[in-house]
C-alpha cells in the first residue's frame, strides 16, 4: 500500500491489507481516538468511541457513516481544529497539537471569501502569517489543473458550485500540503458535475502525490475515489469496516460499474450502512 | 460592477415596458410641480403674508442671492456650508473611527462586551442632541464643541453595526482561517473586517446623516458661522424665505454625502447580496 504512490497504476489496491494493523510508515495514525461533546444545553453527546486508523503517505481513504456519525468530527481532530483529549492522533508520529501546514481542508460548500476573487481566495493561505512570497506562478499552475484560467479575476458568486469548489481544493493546495482533507466537498453539487469533480479529483490527486482523507456519503463516490473505504458505525462513530477497493486506476464512471468486485463492494458498504441507519 | 456576472443578470438590458407605466423621473418631477403649484396657489389664495409662508419665487430669489455672490463674501453660501461640511466630516471621522473601534473591541472580547455594552444602550435610548449643551459648555463654542457632538451622533450607529456584523461572522470562515493557522489579527483584518463591511456601511449611512444633524444642533446653540447660524439669523429678521433656502442647501448637502456613502458602498461590498450560496 506504501508503495502504491509510486506506481499510481494497476496495481494499486490490489493487495487487501488486514483490519486494524497499522502499515509500518503511517503518516497518519489515531490510536483509540475519542470525542465528547457538551451540547448547548449542557448534556454531552459522544460523537467517537476508539477510532484506531492509519493512513500512508500517498493514499486516498474515504469515510462514509450514516449522518451524525462523527465523520466531521474525525476531520476536524485531523486538522487540528478541535483539540484530541482521548486517544493519540499523530503526524508523521507527531502527536497533532493544532493546525499546521501539513495539511490543507476542503470544506463542504467550497467556504470561499466572497469579496475575493478566485485568485486572491487561492492566494489566501499565503498572505497568512506574513508569507508575502510572489506565488503568482505557483497560482497560475493550479488554476490551470482546476481548469480555471479563465476565471482568476472573477468573483465566486460569479462561479457554478462546482466551479467554487475546485477553487476550494485549489486554495488548500497553495500551501503544498502532504495531506488534503476534505469535509463532504461535493454534497452540495448535482449527481453529474459531482461525477466530473471526481473525476477531476483523482486526475488532480493522481497528479499532485498528495494523502487524502475524504468524507462521504456517497457509497460510488468513495468506492470511485478511495484505495481503502473505511465505513464508520452510527454515533458514537467507531470504525466498523475498512475495505480495500481493488479496482485498477485511472477509473472512469463509465466501465467502474462493470468492474469486478465493485458490485459486492458497493453491496457490503450498503448493507452495513444500512444495518446502522441514520443517527437520530 | 455591471460588468461581471452577465450569466446571473437575466434581466435584459432594455426593459420592455408596460404601454401604462410612466417613467420614475417624470412621476416625481410631475409631484415636485403639483406641490409648487399647491404652494404657489395657498400663497395667493388664501394671502398668507411672506413672513409665514413666502411664495415659490421669492425662496428661489433667496437661494440664487447667496449663489451668485463671491465665495469670500459673507452674504454667500459658500462661507457657512463649507464651515458645516467641515465640521460634519470631521465629526464623521473621528466619530466612525470610534465606534468601528469600540464596536471591534466589543467583538473581540467578551470583558470589553459586558463592560460597554449596558451603558451603549443607556445612551442608545438617551436622546443624544440633549447633551449638546453640556458638550457647549465643555468645548466652547469653536468648531470643537460642532464637531464634538457630530462625532458623538456618528459614534453610536457605527459602533453597534460593526459589533453585530464582527460578530455574525459564519463559524465556517473561522474555521477556515483557523486551519491556516492564522493569528486573530488575521483573521480579524482578512475575514471578520470584510464580512462586518455590509453592516458597517449601514451604520456609515445613519452616521453621515447624524453628524451633519450634530453640527446643525451645536451650531444652533452658539457659532460663529455655519447653516445653522444663517437659519437662526435669517429667522430672528422673519426672513423665512432664507430659511427656506438654507434648508434646501442643507437637504442637497445631506443627499449629497449619502451619495457619497452609497457609491462608496456599492464598490466596496458589491459581493454582499450575491455572495451567499
Amino acid at each position: 500500500m506504501t508503495a502504491a504512490r509510486a506506481t499510481p497504476g494497476a496495481t494499486q489496491g490490489a493487495a487487501p491489507q488486514p483490519i486494524g494493523v497499522a502499515a509500518p510508515a503511517a503518516l497518519i495514525g489515531l490510536r483509540g481516538v475519542g470525542k465528547t461533546y457538551a451540547t448547548a444545553s449542557g448534556s454531552a453527546v459522544r460523537a467517537l468511541s476508539g477510532v484506531d486508523l492509519s493512513i500512508a503517505e500517498g493514499e486516498f481513504v474515504c469515510v462514509v457513516g450514516p449522518s451524525g456519525c462523527g465523520k466531521s468530527t474525525l476531520l476536524r481532530l485531523l486538522a487540528g481544529l478541535d483539540p484530541c483529549e482521548e486517544g493519540t492522533l499523530t503526524l508523521d508520529g507527531r502527536p497533532i497539537a493544532g493546525p499546521s501546514g501539513e495539511t490543507g481542508v476542503v470544506f463542504q460548500a467550497a467556504n470561499l471569501l466572497p469579496w475575493l476573487t478566485v485568485r486572491e481566495n487561492i492566494r489566501l493561505p499565503l498572505r497568512v502569517g506574513g508569507r508575502h512570497a510572489a506565488a503568482g506562478g505557483r497560482i497560475d499552475e493550479l488554476l490551470a489543473i482546476a481548469g480555471l484560467v479563465d476565471f482568476g479575476e472573477r468573483y465566486p458568486y460569479e462561479l457554478s458550485g462546482g466551479m467554487q469548489q475546485r477553487a476550494g481544493i485549489c486554495r488548500a493546495l497553495v500551501r503544498d500540503p502532504r495531506i488534503l482533507l476534505m469535509d463532504e466537498p461535493f454534497g452540495a453539487l448535482d449527481a453529474l458535475t459531482r461525477e466530473r469533480m471526481n473525476t477531476e479529483l483523482q486526475r488532480i490527486w493522481q497528479a499532485s502525490g498528495k494523502t487524502v482523507l475524504l468524507i462521504t456519503h456517497s457509497i460510488s463516490e468513495a468506492i470511485f475515489l478511495a484505495d481503502r473505504v473505511v465505513v464508520m458505525s452510527a454515533r458514537p462513530g467507531r470504525i466498523l469496516r475498512d475495505l480495500p477497493v481493488p479496482i485498477p486506476r485511472p477509473r472512469s464512471f463509465d466501465t467502474i460499474v462493470s468492474m469486478p468486485g465493485y458490485a459486492a463492494l458497493a453491496r457490503e458498504i450498503r448493507a452495513l450502512l444500512n444495518a446502522e441507519g441514520d443517527a437520530p | 460592477m455591471s460588468a461581471h456576472a452577465p450569466a446571473m443578470d437575466t434581466a435584459p438590458a432594455v426593459r420592455p415596458r408596460h404601454p401604462r407605466e410612466v417613467p420614475h423621473a417624470l412621476v416625481s418631477g410631475l409631484g415636485m410641480l403639483v406641490l409648487i403649484g399647491a404652494w404657489e396657489g395657498a400663497v395667493h389664495l388664501l394671502h398668507l403674508p411672506g413672513y409665514i409662508l413666502p411664495d415659490p419665487a421669492a425662496v428661489v430669489r433667496a437661494l440664487w442671492s447667496g449663489i451668485a455672490v463671491a465665495p469670500s463674501s459673507p452674504l454667500g453660501w459658500y462661507i457657512p456650508l463649507w464651515s458645516t461640511f467641515r465640521n460634519a466630516a470631521f465629526g464623521f471621522l473621528i466619530g466612525t473611527l470610534l465606534g468601528l473601534l469600540l464596536g471591534s473591541m466589543m467583538a473581540e472580547s467578551r470583558t470589553i462586551e459586558r463592560l460597554v455594552m449596558p451603558y451603549a444602550f443607556a445612551l442608545q435610548c438617551l436622546p443624544k442632541v440633549a447633551i449638546a449643551p453640556l458638550i457647549v459648555i465643555w468645548f466652547g463654542f469653536g468648531d470643537g464643541s460642532k464637531i464634538a457632538i457630530a462625532a458623538l451622533l456618528a459614534l453610536f450607529p457605527v459602533m453597534i453595526n460593526s459589533f453585530t456584523g464582527l460578530s455574525a461572522v459564519e463559524p465556517e470562515r473561522i474555521d477556515l482561517m483557523h486551519s491556516l493557522s492564522a493569528t486573530r489579527l488575521e483573521t480579524y483584518r482578512l475575514v471578520k473586517l470584510p464580512n462586518a463591511a455590509p453592516y458597517i456601511f449601514a451604520g456609515l449611512d445613519m452616521a453621515v446623516v447624524y453628524a451633519l444633524l450634530g453640527t446643525i444642533v451645536a451650531e444652533f446653540l452658539g457659532a460663529q458661522q455655519g447653516m445653522g447660524v444663517v437659519i437662526t439669523q435669517a429667522e430672528s429678521v422673519t426672513d423665512v424665505a432664507g430659511v427656506f433656502a438654507a434648508l434646501i442647501i442643507l437637504g442637497a448637502l445631506g443627499m449629497a454625502l449619502h451619495g457619497i456613502v452609497r457609491a462608496l458602498e456599492r464598490r466596496v461590498v458589491h459581493w454582499a447580496d450575491r455572495g451567499k450560496r
